[in-house]
């Protein structure tokens, strides 16, 4: 019981982590360029986030993040 | 790699998935078998016997914990795993042996040393160059610069902690050195604490992985109020009146002085408490507990009940390796109070290698040394001083802590009495707001806290992800751009 109630609530943790990244704009592909030279990897990793990054812009899916933030920062006067 | 960073949300995403699968299949094993008390261990247990039986007992999950913590700490400078690496190395050897007094003695200097060099290296190098005039250490010595290893001083507390006790017998010296190269490494509380007693910690790595319910709730909790601590109300006081009015105090008037010597102490303590709070939830998520390191410490009611609230894994560890070792109690009340300051002085410098630090723990223990000596004064109708009192000296104290030189320190108690400024600085009301905040956390009945905790147990495992998802991605919208690294880093 305990153990599927963990992998529901990592499962469910993950699709949170995707859905972030569908609507957060290019939020993941500025901290895959800002991550150090990950040596021999670096290259390879690059193009896989690109690709996902180009996929992601081709759903034309809004950047729901910095909107959110935005009206955050706006309300609160923080930011 | 900092917490409230997307860098860290991926890395922990992938070590909790990857975690939940080594563990999948797991059985209720056996504890492994541990030797027994140092003083009733016979001459077949030292490394030569030891390093053979190794393989055999890493096990994959052990193995996948210590590599991702290694990893986490890679992404500051992988220079420091080595040094860790050594840390853990000397704290296994003088572990197996630690009932032998060479051995013992031996471990911990080497443990003092590390840290000695690593921390107070530069300290002691600039402090004789000033006291030379400057000239050929600075000229000629400069290459010498030593940079500080982030997390070392807690690192190496919890290596000589695991030496101490297994000498003491409280526990029994691991062969396996992964053991230790765990307890040592755990990335959750590797770089700020807290500092995690092996007695506590050891025994749960042998026991079967298991995050219930009741864990879950309480790790989403902790994690969420630690992200809001850090993110909004540590972060932004620091921006909003403490690091302008602590950069140019020259130029301030009290309202504004008062307001950031206030806020720094929210600051620091929302900024620690937080990345404890986060700490120990993520520990809860990997199936390990850890004591709560603060209890409300601008609540307490004299100076000995701040430091059993404030940063409390470092107050006991100097209370039982340093304070009790060097008296205690005992004596008369000349000796405790010299006690006291010498105990209270080294905590200081624990915090940093400066004489800012130096004279914040000196204070902090001429202070506690008062308090001792007036503890049998009845103060009647006074009595409800004694917090206000306290807060007063805390907060007071913060100020040469903050301002990391002399001149800093006059300059902001000047200002504190100067009505007119020219600096132009206003408090902004979010920065009130924020102080006002940071205090209630400080009142708040801990009922409050035990009923949200409660509510989120009951919560099932879908919706505390989304919780905890959610709560997360407001959190990190609220936050400023950029990342403010956690001001006990640098201890």
């Amino acid at each position: 019981m305990s153990r599927s109630a963990n992998a529901i609530f990592v499962l469910a943790l993950w699709v949170c982590l995707l859905t972030l990244w569908l609507f957060s704009g290019e939020q993941f592909l500025d901290l895959m360029f800002a991550i150090p030279d990950a040596g021999p990897v670096d290259d390879w990793s690059l193009t896989v986030v690109v690709w996902f990054e180009d996929m992601r812009a081709g759903l034309g899916v809004p950047d729901l993040f910095s909107a959110l933030r935005g009206a955050i920062h706006g309300w609160t006067g923080l930011g | 790699m900092v917490f409230p960073t997307l860098e860290f949300v991926l890395f922990l995403a992938v070590v909790l998935a990857v975690n939940l699968a080594l563990t999948w299949r797991q059985g209720t094993p056996a504890p492994a078998p541990e030797p027994g008390p140092p003083a009733a261990r016979g001459p077949g247990s030292g490394p030569g016997r030891v390093l053979p039986a190794i393989a055999s007992r890493l096990d994959a999950r052990k193995a996948f914990l210590i590599a991702a913590s290694y990893w986490f700490y890679a992404a500051w400078d992988w220079r420091f795993c080595l040094l860790m690496a050594g840390v853990s190395a000397i704290a296994w050897a003088g572990g197996l042996r630690a009932d032998r007094r060479a051995v013992r003695i031996a471990s911990i200097a080497g443990l003092l040393v590390v840290l000695g060099i690593f921390k107070y290296f530069n300290f002691f190098f600039l402090s004789l160059g000033q006291l030379l005039g400057d000239t050929f250490l600075a000229r000629d010595l400069g290459w010498m610069r030593v940079i500080l290893p982030v997390g070392i001083s807690f690192y190496t507390f919890q290596a000589i902690s695991y030496v101490m006790d297994c000498a003491r017998g409280d526990i029994a010296p691991r062969r396996n050195p992964f053991d230790v190269a765990l307890y040592i490494s755990f990335f959750p509380q590797l770089v700020a604490g807290p500092i995690v007693r092996a007695a506590d910690f050891l025994p749960q790595i042998d026991r079967p992985y298991v995050v219930d319910t009741a864990m879950r709730g309480a790790a989403v909790l902790l994690i969420l109020s630690g992200l809001f601590k850090k993110m909004v109300v540590a972060n932004y006081l620091s921006v909003l009146i403490v690091d302008p009015v602590f950069a140019f105090p020259d130029g301030q008037a009290w309202p504004e002085t008062l307001a950031a010597v206030i806020g720094y102490g929210i600051q620091i303590y929302c900024d620690f408490s937080g990345y404890s709070d986060i700490a120990i939830g993520v520990a809860l998520l990997l199936g390990y507990r850890f004591q709560r390191n603060f209890n409300q410490p601008y609540r307490a009611r004299g100076l000995s009940d701040f430091w059993r609230r404030w940063h409390i894994s470092l107050s006991s560890w100097i209370r039982d390796y340093l304070y009790i070792p060097l008296g205690g109690n005992r004596g008369g009340v000349a000796r405790q109070v010299w006690t006291l300051l010498l105990t209270m002085t080294l905590a200081g410098l624990w915090h940093g290698a400066g004489w800012n630090f130096l004279v914040w723990g000196f204070l902090h223990g001429a202070a506690l040394g008062v308090e001792r000596g007036l503890r049998r004064v009845p103060l009647g109708p006074l009595r409800w001083l004694a917090v206000p009192v306290t807060l007063l000296i805390v907060f007071a104290l913060w100020i040469p802590f903050r301002a990391a030189d002399w001149e800093g320190t006059l300059a902001i108690l000047s200002a504190l009495t100067r009505a007119e400024g020219f600096a132009g600085t206003v408090v902004p009301p979010q920065a009130l707001a924020l102080i006002a905040i940071g205090l209630a956390m400080n009142w708040l009945p801990l009922a409050m806290r035990d009923v949200a905790e409660g509510a989120l147990m009951r919560v099932p495992a879908v919706g505390q992800a989304l919780i905890l998802a959610a709560g997360t991605i407001l959190l990190f919208a609220t936050a400023q751009d950029g990342v403010a690294p956690f001001i006990y880093f640098q201890f």
